[in-house]
């Protein structure tokens, strides 16, 4: 058998065996076989005295061709071989995907913070200051600086808890205008604010009365304020909480820090106005009370009434939630049953 | 106040607006009406039947009547009335008639005997057992003798049930309308239609008397005191006209003496009390305030102890009524009364509120005075009351009114501008408009250019400012037709003050660890108050509180958390991650105080239950852990930690937290002791942690100076020592610190360990050390040398062991 025989049948022989390798391994045994320094394709070279010299030039060329034919095939069934080897790998390591994760703990606002952020955001962006005063009030600011005079029965002791004579746990967060109205220097600008936080009344608690609850309470005055001002205001807290097809109206009210004195309804959102147990059958939903500052209660804080007027406005947080949310008892928001608060975690914006 | 639609139309034209309408129009304009109730709605074939016959039915409390209804026969009907009898004109509700709460009326046999209908007591087509007449309250209802009523004709309008009665719910400034003529005044501007509101003509028929009778007023109780004398009188039901009045504002009827004045409150919004003349034998009156603890029993029987704030009527010497509240017992007219005097008068209205209040015993006259009345309209009451008196009870009118005290109010005169009211309204209202609208309220206005002047009359007391008027002209032009408008002002730059920023940032990033936010009472038990708290200081303490478990201010926010975790905790709700950010109150230096707090409460496992079974229970360190996170989110460092007892906390698992030596708040587990009391609590392991916000804040930064990360590479060591178990981790890091040198980054804990293979009373602690020189290549070296340094203090200063 000469050389090129030998080549032809080496060829065979190779392929077969690079086929034949199934591990890494054994494809490395014919790699040593076959390109290896001592290999096959190395003995022909060495036996390459034995041909003619008119011919050697020949064979080298027909071995390297070999040679890379070999090498790449080799490298290609490496290749097959690690990939098999990945996917068994991976077939190994698979999971249920439809297991549940585990789960740690999710945070939550509170409902009447849901609220109250929300319309702090509203409020933020029309240029309104938020406030916030002391709970623990005087006589002072919560009645005298109102415009609520001695005797008025909101100053019953039936109605506040008092700590002394003077000294009180605010009945309404009004006390709060009264304080920003002493120190606003109007030549510096109008006064915006909203002033939220805890209000305090004696009353038993039940469904719908709660010792404690939260209210806002707004306010804007300067020279050029007017009741327009004062309904176009509500009308965008009204639409803006409960709905833009929301209907709202206003009715003469009365409190003794505002006048004229309003209070907003809107349209019924469980019946749209058609009559339920939700509005009594009225078809309308008290959301607000309003109006436009007292004289009297400028003039106490030092502002001349002639000169300046303005608005005010009051909302009851808890009742606002409770009519955005539906909750049919507001002591609900106190009892901190984790059921009850962890529904609202999608809530916030 | 329950307004008639029936009466108000004697009044007022409204005859072509819908109900429905015109409640809305007042509500709108005036004042809220809360309900339009229409008495007959629901009910059907309910007619007028005449007893003809009515036997007893052996053996049963029934009887058994003949009717005539109006019916091609006479109906036979059972009634299990007491007072069923022949010859009485009674309410039937006929076969497939219907009652109240929908109920529906079938022929049938009531013990075999055949009854084709039912005779009917007021509550049961649909009277609140309140307004019944007490005769009829355990029985059927009988028409008076003299009803204008035929059998067969529906009884809705001789009941006075084809009304329809506005509920007025109305606020404390508009009292006015407490009264058919200040309803009638409203409604009239409302509907700008003329109001016809007559005057009383009276002709007195009987004998002078005020000279022989004296009174002794106390005129700052009573500013207002009328008296009218009446005799020859027969005490009686009152005609059903008034009766029906009566029930459809709410009130029962009684007898034609006190009907009337209750007539005549509903028409001019003044209380009125009638008594017995005999009650004052002496001939004398007097009113003056109570003696503490002077027995009094009022006329519905209930028996009061009098108070010294309390005003009384007395007949010289003792109470006979509780002025404005209630007449007394003693002073009752009776049936065989004759002779009446009748009380008109004004008392002041805290007193009235607050006697009504303390005896729990508000009354339609309480109301009213509390709020005020009509100054004005006093002789009109006596006089409408004297006439109604004469023809229906046969009263001889003596002649002349005591008027026993008689004060008179200055007339208000508001002086005022078009362009003031028009600026405040945000409208252009011109002045003739404005007159119309004070024409339709019938108050007297004068315009000189744009000056206005409106004189008030005493029915609207509640009006004297300015911008009272521009209320009144506001509601009546509209709030409807008043453009809705954004305030055109200044630029002003919203937002919040930095000490909320700064409690936001705060709320933010404990709900970002998964707490969820809880808000608790502020009032508590002063026990409660006290507790979790390193000092308690002086209490903020209600005077006169609900309950005991609401008396004082907390000083805490933990006690409002553990109520929390008991109330879940009975609902086996055990996973708790709760937080609560608000105030904790006290008193220092009879100085109140409040601080803003933040309180975390964990119970339960850090994963919910998970299949993987990773029940890790939270322990100190890990709600610790969420306390440090915190401190990097805020900027804060150099907290410390130290052991210490702290009230409610557990003795040896608690610490109090410091910053620059202030205490900011304790954080540890909830004592045992506690949580064993506790049904619910007991067997619950719960952390915990109070920060006070006001000292946080103090150290809570913002604005980040940008620095790059290192270029260098760092050099890590492990260190592994024995010591002392009474000596702290801070103990042993802070010699480490001190003897690391300057390229010491980082020093972590990496185990601790104390049992079986270390000698008792010692335990191994094992850190790990980086290094980094920000501006060179660290050398080990370098590194070896300050571990060096760091043993021999470590052996020098503590007697460590290095491992």
């Amino acid at each position: 058998m000469d050389l090129f025989d030998k080549l032809v049948e080496l060829r065979k022989d190779g392929l077969a065996k690079i086929k034949e390798a199934t591990d890494e391994k054994k494809l490395n045994e014919v790699r040593v076989e076959l390109v290896g320094k001592k290999g096959e394709l190395t003995k022909i070279l060495h036996s390459m005295k034995e041909v003619a010299p008119d011919k050697r030039r020949e064979v080298g060329q027909r071995v390297n061709e070999l040679r890379d034919l070999f090498n790449e095939q080799l490298d290609g069934t490496k290749e097959e071989i690690l990939k098999a080897l990945a996917q068994k790998k991976l077939e190994e390591e698979r999971i249920d995907v439809t297991l549940p994760g585990k789960r740690g703990h999710v945070g939550s606002k509170h409902p009447i913070y849901l609220i109250l952020d929300d319309l702090e955001a509203l409020f933020i962006g029309m240029g309104y200051q938020v406030v916030q005063g002391p709970e623990i009030e005087t006589d002072h600011y919560v009645f005298e600086m109102m415009n609520l005079p001695k005797d008025h029965p909101a100053r019953d002791m039936q109605e506040t808890f008092y700590i002394d004579s003077e000294n009180l746990l605010r009945s309404q967060t009004s006390g709060d205008q009264a304080r920003v109205l002493e120190k606003h220097d109007f030549a510096k600008g109008p006064l915006k604010m909203v002033g939220p936080g805890k209000v305090y009344r004696r009353d038993d608690d039940d469904a719908t009365h709660s010792h404690q609850f939260m209210q806002m309470e707004g306010l804007v005055v300067d020279k050029h304020v007017t009741m327009g001002d004062l309904k176009g205001t509500l009308e965008m807290i009204a639409k803006h909480v409960f709905g833009a097809d929301r209907a709202t109206r206003l009715r003469p009210s009365y409190f003794p820090f505002t006048e004229p004195s309003v209070e907003m309804d809107v349209s019924c959102f469980n019946c749209d106005g058609k009559g339920c147990p939700i509005c009594k059958y009225t078809g309308w939903i008290e959301v607000l009370g309003a109006g436009m500052v007292h004289p009297n209660v400028l003039e106490n804080a030092g502002v001349d009434s002639s000169v300046y007027g303005g608005f005010a406005f009051g909302v009851g947080l808890d009742r606002f939630a409770i009519l955005k949310y539906g909750v049919d008892d507001i002591r609900d928001f106190y009892t901190n049953d984790v059921r009850f608060l962890g529904q609202f975690r999608k809530e916030d914006k | 106040m329950l307004v008639s639609y029936n009466w108000l139309k004697e009044f007022v034209d409204i005859d072509d607006l819908d109900v429905n309408d015109l409640a809305e129009k007042i509500t709108r304009t005036g004042v809220e009406i809360a309900d339009v109730a229409h008495p007959m709605a629901g009910l059907k074939k309910l007619v007028v039947g005449y007893v003809e016959e009515c036997v007893a039915i052996e053996g049963t409390h029934l009887h058994k009547t003949l009717v005539d209804a109006g019916q091609d026969e006479k109906l036979q009907i059972v009634c299990g009335a007491p007072n069923v009898a022949a010859g009485e004109k009674v309410i039937v509700a006929l076969h497939g008639a219907r009652i109240a709460g929908g109920h529906k009326i079938k022929r049938g046999k009531i013990r075999g005997i055949e009854s084709n209908g039912m005779i009917c007591g007021l509550q049961e087509i649909g009277f609140n057992e309140s307004v019944v007449p007490s005769e009829f309250v355990d029985g059927i209802y009988v028409f008076p003798a003299d009803a204008d009523v035929k059998p067969g004709e529906d009884v809705y309008e001789a009941l006075g049930m084809d009304d329809y009665i506005f509920d007025f719910d109305i606020t404390p400034n508009r009292a006015d309308t407490l009264s058919m003529e200040g309803a009638a005044y409203e409604v009239g501007a409302i509907v700008d239609k003329p109001v016809k509101i007559e005057p009383v003509v009276l002709k007195e028929d009987g004998a002078a008397w005020t000279d022989s009778f004296s009174a002794e007023i106390d005129q700052k109780l009573a500013p207002k005191y009328y008296l009218r004398k009446f005799s020859g009188i027969t005490v009686k039901p009152s005609p059903l006209w008034m009766q029906t009045r009566l029930w459809n504002a709410g009130i029962r009827p009684i007898n034609n003496v006190v009907d009337i004045t209750n007539y005549v409150m509903l028409l001019t919004g003044l209380p009125m009390h009638a008594y017995d003349a005999r009650t004052f034998k002496d001939h004398q009156i007097g009113v003056r305030l109570a003696e503490k603890g002077e027995k009094f029993t009022l006329l519905s029987d209930k028996k009061i102890e009098l108070d010294a704030q309390d005003i009384v009527i007395t007949d010289g010497t003792k109470p006979v009524a509780l002025a404005g509240v209630m007449g007394g017992l003693n002073s009752e007219i009776q049936p065989d009364t004759t002779d009446v005097y009748l009380e008109v008068g004004v008392f002041d209205p805290t007193l009235i509120r607050k006697a009504a209040l303390r005896h729990a015993n508000r009354t339609e006259a309480s109301s009213r005075f509390e709020k005020g009345v009509n100054w004005d309209n006093l002789e009109k009451a006596e006089n409408m009351a004297a006439l109604l008196l004469r023809n229906e009870a046969g009263a001889t009118v003596a002649q002349g009114i005591l008027k026993a005290a008689d004060q008179q109010k200055e007339p208000t005169v508001i002086k005022t501008t078009v362009s003031y009211i028009n600026k405040v309204l945000g409208t252009e209202i011109s002045a003739d408009e404005m007159k119309r609208i004070f024409d339709r309220l019938n108050f007297e206005s004068n315009f000189a250019g744009d000056e206005l002047t409106v004189n008030v009359p005493a029915r609207r007391w509640d009006l004297a400012i300015p911008a009272d008027l521009v209320e009144e002209v506001g509601r009546l032009y509209g709030y409807d037709n008043i453009k809705s408008t954004q305030p055109l002002l200044a630029e002003t730059h919203g937002g919040y003050s930095e000490a909320e920023t700064k409690l936001r940032r705060v709320k933010s990033i404990v709900q970002g660890q998964g707490l969820m936010e809880a808000i608790s009472y502020s009032l508590t038990s002063p026990e409660k108050a006290h507790a979790f708290v390193k000092e308690a200081k002086a209490d903020a303490k209600i005077k006169m509180p609900l309950n005991s478990s609401r008396s004082v201010m907390r000083q805490n926010l933990l006690e409002g958390l553990l109520d929390a975790a008991s109330y879940n905790f009975a609902r086996k709700e055990n996973e708790l991650f709760l937080f609560e950010q608000g105030r904790t109150y006290d008193r220092e230096g009879g100085e109140f105080h409040e601080h803003e707090h933040l309180a975390a409460l964990y119970s339960g496992h850090v994963y919910a239950d998970n299949w993987q079974h990773e029940d890790r229970e939270v322990d100190f360190y890990f709600v610790k852990g969420q306390l440090e996170e915190l401190f990097i989110s805020l900027g804060i460092k150099g907290v410390s930690y130290r052991a210490e007892a702290i009230s409610g906390m557990h003795l040896t698992r608690t610490a109090g937290i410091y910053l620059d030596g202030e205490y900011l708040g304790m954080i540890g587990m909830i004592a045992p002791s506690l949580t064993f009391l506790d049904k619910t609590l007991r067997g619950h392991e719960i952390y915990a942690y109070e920060l006070d916000l006001d000292v946080l804040s103090k150290y809570q930064t913002q604005g980040t100076k940008a620095v790059p990360a290192p270029k260098f590479p760092a050099i890590e060591r492990d260190l592994s020592i024995l010591v002392s178990d009474n000596l702290t981790n801070e103990d042993v890091e802070k010699v480490i610190r001190e003897n690391a040198g300057k390229y010491l980054t980082k020093l972590q804990v990496i185990d601790v360990y104390q049992g079986e293979h270390i000698e008792s009373g010692k335990k191994s602690l094992a850190y790990n050390l980086t290094f980094r020189n920000d501006h060179d290549t660290l050398t080990d070296s370098v590194v070896s040398k300050a571990m060096e340094t760091i043993s021999e203090a470590l052996i020098a200063k503590l007697g460590a062991n290095i491992r």
